[in-house]
């Protein structure tokens, strides 16, 4: 009864009945050690999402421990990569100190990592066992009652444009998300909204019921006002930062943080997408819940 | 309903790929004819890099980064050889390049122009080298193409891509990042 109700004002919310159209936002940001705003239900679908994390900075592996640290309150199983995985060169020992250490721990734990392509990635990241991409630059895997689409933003070319118009209109999942390297919505000075690609896949996502999608390539964290019903993320500061990049006042900002790295929680349970934001020094800079598209 | 949902999923993946067909342009016949050497010229060359790509050790889709490097070092250098006597416009011939670049203009004038440019030239790809037979570095960042764009352009096989490197229209081999031809000034 208590999910109906709190499902019943989500879409309330979302039609623009309530002030804050966009989701509902736990409270104000904390800097407790390991706050958790998650509900964190059992056989739900927990994950993170982070991006442009290859730079195998300080910084990255900062940010990688407060992660790390994280699964111990937040077993989060899997984590979307959003391209930019790897830096400069792309040698082995590139891949072990610009991944393979940084994230080591939970490696070793088993949790998985998808990766996507980023405009500093090569193509053949998707031979590399740990992204398990399997040998393709755009793929799709299911988790539950979630089905997950990586793109290749690089590169959206009639071939892909086909394989995702066709995986889409045979998905009958309750939830589908998307994420991909270049942001249809961004509020970045540097690069901004990338409006190539929105005019290609934002038409099929509508289309096709796709609830939510994160990019990363501006190097900070921004929650997008709902576009045409969908909930756009972008999560770029995984390694590097841009800071002061979001532009102040852009009309389709919900929440911005452009001020340290940071790296996103989400469960997806029933109608329900929880999200909480965590900076390199752990506090949390946004949460909140959102409906999926369509119940 | 089950039936209706997908007869209904059928007819817009059909309106998709009717709309995806009418995006590229109309060609003259005499164009069409070189468009298609173009293309021919293009499978010629993967032909070739998959005769020789047997020399390079095997990587699957849970390859280490030992294996994508050694295959990559290997496959280039095959490839390389292989090809010694290419020559800048094997592909991009004088009349082929005539055609790309009024495609791309009439890609530009469709599309706001200082978009397409900012997408195009945002990239940083000083100190890429134009040159053919030689890897693309894997330090240098690509240039994402612009969507619209390559729906306009005659479509590569799967194991090669367009890129732009500055002002200049390049093809890439995918697998070993070889740039295989390029064209100046394609970017108007």
């Amino acid at each position: 009864m208590k999910q109906l109700i709190l499902t019943l004002f989500l879409m309330a919310t979302v039609c623009g009945l309530a002030a804050d159209p966009s989701v509902i936002v736990y409270g104000q940001p904390v800097s407790s050690d390991l706050k958790v705003t998650l509900p964190l239900e059992e056989g739900s679908v927990k994950f993170v999402a982070i991006g442009d994390t290859g730079s195998g900075s300080r910084q990255q592996l900062e940010l990688a421990k407060v992660m790390i640290d994280y699964r111990e309150a937040i077993p989060y199983e899997f984590v979307l990569l959003m391209g930019d995985n790897l830096y400069g060169s792309e040698k082995p020992v590139d891949f072990k100190e610009k991944f393979e250490d940084p994230y080591r721990p939970i490696l070793d734990q088993g949790v998985k990592f998808y990766a996507s392509l980023g405009n500093h990635d090569e193509s053949n990241q998707r031979h590399y066992e740990l992204f398990n991409m399997n040998g393709e630059e755009y793929y799709r895997f299911t988790k539950g009652e979630v089905s997950f689409y990586a793109l290749n933003s690089n590169y959206m070319d009639k071939r892909q444009i086909e394989w995702l118009e066709k995986e889409l209109s045979k998905d009958r999942s309750r939830w589908k998300v998307a994420f991909f390297h270049h942001p249809p919505y961004s509020s970045g000075g540097k690069h901004g909204s990338s409006s190539s690609i929105r005019r290609i896949v934002e038409p099929i996502f509508i289309r096709h019921g796709v609830d939510v999608v994160f990019t990363g390539h501006d190097h900070f964290y921004e929650r997008i006002k709902p576009q045409n019903g969908i909930f756009y993320f972008v999560t770029g500061a995984g390694g590097k930062l841009r800071r002061g990049d979001v532009k102040k006042n852009s009309p389709i900002t919900a929440k911005a943080f452009d001020e340290d790295l940071h790296f996103m929680l989400v469960e997806i349970t029933g109608d329900l997408m929880h999200f909480q934001v965590i900076s390199r020094a752990g506090k949390t800079v946004d949460s909140g819940a959102l409906p999926r598209r369509s119940p | 309903m089950k039936t209706v949902r997908r007869f209904c999923g059928i007819l817009i993946f059909t309106a998709l790929c009717t709309a995806v067909a009418l995006a590229q342009p109309a060609l003259s016949r005499p164009d069409k004819k070189i468009v298609s050497e173009f293309e021919k010229k293009a499978q010629r060359y993967v032909s070739l890099r998959n005769k020789v790509k047997i020399k390079a050790p095997k990587v699957s889709g849970t390859a280490t980064p030992d294996e994508i490097y050694a295959n990559k070092v290997v496959f280039l250098a095959a490839v390389r050889s292989a090809r010694s006597t290419a020559r800048v416009g094997d592909l991009f011939t004088p009349a082929a390049a005539e055609i790309f670049k009024r495609l791309i203009e009439t890609e530009f004038t469709d599309i706001e122009t200082s978009e397409l440019r900012k997408a195009v030239l945002e990239a940083d790809t000083s100190g890429v080298p134009l040159e053919i037979n030689v890897a693309y570095p894997e330090s240098k960042e690509l240039v994402a193409m612009p969507s619209a764009l390559l729906l306009t352009l005659p479509q590569l096989p799967k194991e090669l891509r367009y890129r732009f490197i500055g002002h200049s229209l390049a093809i890439l081999d995918r697998d070993n990042a070889l740039i295989v031809d390029f064209m100046t000034d394609a970017l108007p």
